[in-house]
């Protein structure tokens, strides 16, 4: 009996029958669905603003008019509030942790909490968290308008970065320029540069912003794993080669894998962009255009792990294997200063940077078009590399 | 003279520096069944690889319905059909929706899949995942997906391998009704008895050599001895005689042995197609 089947006909038969493969991998489908909400979840109760400003814990004494002045004129705004404290003793408790730090609703009353003593905690009061603070000697302005050498303090909790820790010691050479009259030893420039960009002064990215684009690739990785274990047992059950004694061929299998991967992963992403507000009316298309590229990335990813992989053990193995390296820019973005330079040569790298870009920072496309295309050729590159080495496994059999 | 379903001059196909296949020739016309008999490694399940499109031979001619089978041409997969010896089934999927992603394949439009699945037995399953099915009924269920597409050429590897004997037989029939509706059919064994009930003719492979091909009745002539033997009651024991059948005297020698006594049985001395398997190859269809 002779019939005539159209490719486009094999190729949506294939897919047909890989969504009913994956609705009844137990599995990957609980790993899915939990991976959904979990990372649903995590978006929304991540920090959705940055606290800005820097408490300050001061022992100072005869300084008081000075430090009223300041706390006049300048204001938490200003990203800095002034704490006092009675002893140089109490300071150093409060940041070493061993005394807690409480200010009434208005302000107006401060209490010192000893956890250890069993102290109780203050009614209608609210711990300050104070990690840095300076001690100023007694007769510190006297001495220094004297022009005579002091010693001053600043303590630091060991989680303050180091570059608040260098600006305190700052401010207190500053202070001492200015009360013993001198002129801080910088010359001002003679001409104004204004940089222009967005400015995020009260507005910096949080840690939600920050997340988007590692919970789009999050969201993509356990989608690669579940591809990777379907192609794995098409080739260690040799159901592969049942496909290609009829008229299928071996582009229509590579072409409906390629379909369903995709299909999977952007899928999947979409539902938890969309979730997490990504999507705005200026960056819809552009971020479309990206997880298509990412999902197109990673379903060749799935491809090599796939042919590699013999049982799920072995498609976890090789999945961490390729995934770990390629989730390294996404973390980047979340603990700047970790990464190293070697990270641009990583394949997410550009598409990471995209990500980051439009859902964090509101980029556009003549903002992101270098890493879009950085990001398009390691798709080129990875894509048929899955192709080339799925393409061998199956005709190998 | 029909044009042969299958058609294999001089084909070899090597794994590396191994020749698995060295120049192989034969034929098989619409509704004849070849028995192809071998032992593991001869070059049996090589040689259905090359005739399926799996693998290309290296050298050689094979035609399937009058189409070299190097041109990969899905016309012609379209009306073949294949019995793996692996269970390659999609065990997540149900017997029928196996059976529909393959004839979806083929571009059946409404497969009779419930139909197909009477024919092996496995109707009242149908709606039943593979995972669940025992390896008999996995192995009916091979044999009703090489159906689907009802093929004019079928090639079965091993297809009761391992079986018990109820199925093997119900599985013996649903070939016979195939060859019979005229599909040309290449069945890879190397049970003797299987190719000997089944097989029109049987092909002897081995070490990647066709050594014989004829049908069963005739290899027995040709290397069987032609004699019989006869059981009788000798006393209280039992006493046996051996009568060549191809002596001018032969029938009057045999009337003699059967009037001697109380005959227990006769049988005759024909060769199996084991039996003769080893005369001509000096190793046994099994190992």
């Amino acid at each position: 009996m002779s019939r005539s089947v159209s490719r486009a006909a094999i190729v949506s038969a294939i897919v047909k029958k890989d969504l009913v493969e994956f609705s009844r991998d137990t599995l990957y489908l609980f790993l899915s669905i939990l991976g959904l909400v979990l990372f649903i979840t995590f978006f929304w109760i991540a920090p959705k603003t940055v606290n800005e400003t820097l408490t300050l814990g001061v022992h100072q004494t005869g300084m008081d008019a000075l430090f009223d002045q300041y706390q006049e004129g300048a204001n938490a705004s200003e990203g800095l509030r002034l704490v006092q404290f009675a002893s140089e003793e109490e300071l150093r408790k409060v940041i070493a942790g061993d005394l807690e730090y409480w200010q009434s609703e208005d302000g107006s009353q401060t209490f010192l909490r000893d956890k250890a003593a069993g102290d109780e905690k203050p009614k209608d009061a609210k711990r300050v968290d104070v990690t840095i603070g300076i001690g100023f000697p007694a007769g510190f302005l006297e001495k220094t308008a004297a022009k005579e050498r002091t010693t001053v303090t600043v303590y630091s909790d060991a989680g303050v970065p180091s570059e608040i820790q260098g600006a305190m010691k700052s401010f207190v050479r500053e202070i001492a320029y200015a009360i013993a009259g001198d002129a801080v030893p910088v010359t001002e420039p003679s001409q104004e540069n204004i940089i222009l960009g967005t400015d995020r002064a009260g507005d910096q990215v949080s840690l939600r912003e920050k997340m988007r684009p590692m919970l789009a690739l999050f969201v993509l990785m356990v989608e690669v794993l579940s591809m990777a274990s379907l192609v794995s047992s098409e080739v260690m059950n040799r159901t592969v080669k049942a496909v290609l004694v009829t008229p299928a061929r071996a582009g229509d299998f590579l072409m409906a894998k390629t379909i369903y991967g995709t299909m999977l992963a952007m899928s999947q992403a979409m539902i938890v962009l969309i979730a997490i507000g990504a999507f705005t009316q200026a960056n819809w298309w552009l971020l479309l255009l990206t997880m298509l590229i990412g999902s197109v990335m990673f379903t060749g990813v799935a491809m090599i792990i796939g042919s590699a992989g013999k049982d799920f053990i072995g498609t976890l193995f090789y999945g961490v294997l390729f995934l770990v390296p390629l989730m390294i820019p996404a973390f980047a973005i979340l603990l700047p200063g970790t990464a190293s330079a070697w990270i641009r040569f990583l394949p997410t790298y550009g598409m990471t940077q995209v990500l980051t870009g439009i859902t964090a920072y509101g980029l556009g496309w003549t903002d992101v078009w270098q890493s879009l295309l950085a990001a398009t050729a390691w798709v080129i590159v990875i894509y048929l590399a899955g192709l080339f080495t799925l393409k061998r496994k199956v005709e190998s059999l | 003279m029909t044009e042969a379903a299958i058609k294999v001059e001089d084909i070899t196909y090597s794994y590396g520096d191994l020749l698995a296949v060295k120049g192989i020739s034969f034929e098989v016309q619409p509704g004849e069944i070849l028995g192809f008999l071998g032992p593991n490694g001869a070059g049996k399940s090589t040689t259905i690889k090359m005739l399926t499109g799996q693998v290309a031979p290296k050298s050689g001619v094979a035609q399937i319905l009058g189409a070299d089978i190097t041109l990969d041409d899905p016309a012609i997969q379209a009306r073949i059909g294949v019995c793996f010896e692996e269970k390659n089934l999609y065990l997540s999927m149900s017997a029928k929706e196996n059976l529909d992603f393959y004839a979806s394949l083929y571009g059946i439009k409404d497969p009779d899949s419930i139909e197909i699945l009477r024919r092996v037995g496995l109707a009242d399953r149908a709606k039943d995942r593979v995972k669940t099915y025992s390896k008999g009924m996995r192995q009916r269920m091979m044999i009703s997906r090489a159906f689907i597409n009802k093929p004019d050429v079928l090639f079965l590897d091993e297809p009761t391998d391992g079986l018990d004997p109820v199925t093997s037989a119900s599985i013996r029939t649903t070939i016979k009704e195939e060859a019979a509706r005229g599909a040309a059919v290449l069945l890879t064994t190397h049970d003797m008895f299987e190719a000997d009930e089944l097989s029109d003719r049987v092909a002897f492979i081995n070490d990647g050599v066709i050594v014989a091909i004829d049908t069963p009745e005739n290899l027995k002539l040709k290397f069987g001895k032609r004699s019989v033997k006869v059981r009788m009651r000798d006393g209280s024991g039992v006493r046996e005689e051996i009568v060549a059948l191809d002596r001018p005297d032969s029938g009057d020698r045999l009337k003699e042995v059967v009037g001697s006594g109380d005959v227990l049985t006769i049988h005759t001395e024909e060769a199996t197609l084991e039996d003769i398997f080893i005369q001509m190859t000096g190793r046994g269809l099994v190992g």
